[in-house]
């Protein structure tokens, strides 16, 4: 069996509103499985559906293999130290402490620290160290880098990477175009509780086209363009400013982020 | 086994660090201790005779009802129980963890208590130390059941305070540890007996079991186990 989860038309509803409605898709083994949408889409309550830690109205998930879980907030009591917390938690698993895990996300550095001492950086690090103490075959990560500087964003993507070299399958949900972009073998974009689109990032910018933003600057004014195609748009362009007699102090070419992709489809869908 | 013991004594090496605990279950009360001792047995030396039993009803009702709930909170009103649950810790860990360490910190302030009492004010030793301690324990289980009740079922660190000092109140004013609970009108008489501290008090003064004291005290006892249990439950949900 190569699927590590498969969701099979799950639905959820508060009350009257119904926040996932026929939700089908599986992860494959081995992939990090990027779970997006905006704010209220429906991430987390996916995500906590397939952990077991929210109760669905219908339908059916299969889990093969054992979970990891990092949740998008999580807490600890503000006086324990960092290693009595990785000890606790592997104790009560049954689970050996992973020097090798401990040191590969640096837990060493502040093993003696107390919780409420520690950065967003360090206690994201911590969490991700707590899910891995029974060595899962299943990550999930809910916003591993929400709060996080460039440099903790840069080593936790590192660290997701090597988990996944280490035969780790990965789900992780985020609003981070730009993480998603970076890490994941699939994705899944959620809008309104259904999927709307499901496959690679390269799919999907296929799915889109090609799309390009064009930021112009001039010594008096900045001015922005969209075009499908970039050459002929982009020499007409500059033809236009020379014979306005503009001089063109800055070009900015971008294919538009996939968070831009993301919310065209948001708006279909 | 293993796991759970390390749990307890990571418990207790955690509330030692809070300064919450350490002043709920030994500053104030042995404070109190010092001050009301030296009142009371001024102007009423009979009140050594009960000195032990009433400053330490005072220490037990004082770390458990004030002591107890925010620690409670901190883990089920916060998102420390989802980390729990989501990394295979059972939610009753928290009640059960917090529980045990608090009636050790307070079973050893009832010794310091009981030691340094008869040394600054002279105060009479209960006769019977086993009943006394054995009735001590009861008493702190009891006094702990109701602070868990107040802890699980209010979220909130402020309101749980506001919750912990309505009960705590009449807890001491209507105990008989102030002043002898005959004196009191006999609604107050009637409402006192509504807590633990009365019953405890009862109990651990009497030098010996009294069916009347221990009756009323395993029946909060064993109403405050299972609604913990349906508390957790909720929680869980």
């Amino acid at each position: 069996m190569n699927e590590a989860v498969k969701v099979s038309n799950i639905k959820k509803s508060y009350g009257n509103h119904v926040v996932l409605e026929h939700l089908d898709f599986c992860v494959h083994k081995g992939e990090i499985f990027g779970l997006l949408g905006i704010n209220g889409a429906g991430k987390t309550t996916t995500l906590e559906c397939i952990e077991g830690l929210r109760k669905y109205d219908s339908g059916r998930i299969a889990i093969n293999g054992k979970k990891g879980i990092q949740l998008q907030s999580a807490s600890l009591p503000q006086y324990i130290k960092a290693l009595e917390a990785v000890r606790l938690f592997a104790k009560w698993n049954k689970a050996a402490l992973d020097e090798t895990m401990l040191d590969a996300l640096g837990i060493h550095e502040f093993a003696k620290k107390r919780y409420n001492q520690l950065s967003t950086g360090q206690k994201r690090r911590l969490h991700l160290a707590l899910a891995l103490t029974r060595d899962p075959d299943i990550l999930f990560l809910d916003e591993p880098t929400a709060g996080l500087d460039v440099e903790g964003r840069l080593s936790l993507h590192e660290q997701i990477r090597n988990l996944k070299a280490n035969g780790k399958t990965i789900i992780l949900a985020s609003h981070d175009m730009a993480e998603v972009e970076d890490l994941c073998d699939r994705i899944a974009i959620l809008t309104g509780g259904r999927i709307a689109f499901i496959g690679t990032v390269e799919q999907l910018n296929e799915t889109i086209g090609k799309h390009y933003n064009i930021t112009i600057r001039t010594d008096n004014k900045t001015e922005k363009y969209e075009s499908d195609n970039i050459g002929e748009t982009l020499l007409s362009l500059l033809m236009q400013y020379k014979e306005d007699g503009e001089t063109v102090s800055d070009i900015e070419i971008d294919r538009g982020s996939l968070e831009q992709h993301f919310i065209k489809i948001a708006k279909g869908a | 086994m293993g796991a759970f013991l390390y749990g307890v004594s990571l418990q207790w090496k955690l509330d030692i660090r809070s300064k919450t605990l350490l002043i709920t279950c030994y500053i104030v009360p042995l404070l109190f201790f010092a001050i009301m001792g030296g009142i009371f047995t001024a102007i009423m030396p009979e009140a050594k005779d009960m000195l032990i039993p009433s400053m330490t009803v005072f220490g037990v009702t004082m770390g458990a009802l004030i002591g107890l709930p925010p620690s409670l909170v901190e883990i089920y009103g916060s998102d420390i129980k989802k980390v729990y649950k989501a990394n295979g810790v059972p939610l009753y860990l928290g009640v059960a963890l917090t529980n045990i360490s608090s009636f050790i910190h307070l079973f050893i302030m009832s010794i310091i208590l009981y030691i340094a009492a008869p040394l600054a004010f002279h105060a009479e030793i209960p006769e019977n130390p086993g009943m006394y301690f054995a009735g001590l324990a009861i008493f702190i289980a009891v006094s702990l059941g109701i602070a868990s009740i107040i802890g699980l079922a209010v979220k909130d660190q402020a309101k749980t305070s506001m919750f912990s000092i309505i009960v705590f109140l009449p807890s001491i004013m209507l105990s008989g540890i102030m002043f002898p609970i005959e004196l009191l009108p006999k609604v107050f008489e009637t409402i006192g007996k509504l807590f633990p501290a009365a019953w405890g008090y009862g109990l651990i003064s009497a030098n010996a079991f009294r069916f009347e004291h221990l009756l009323p005290l395993l029946l909060f006892f064993a109403l405050s186990v299972p609604v913990c249990g349906i508390l957790l439950h909720k929680t869980e949900e």
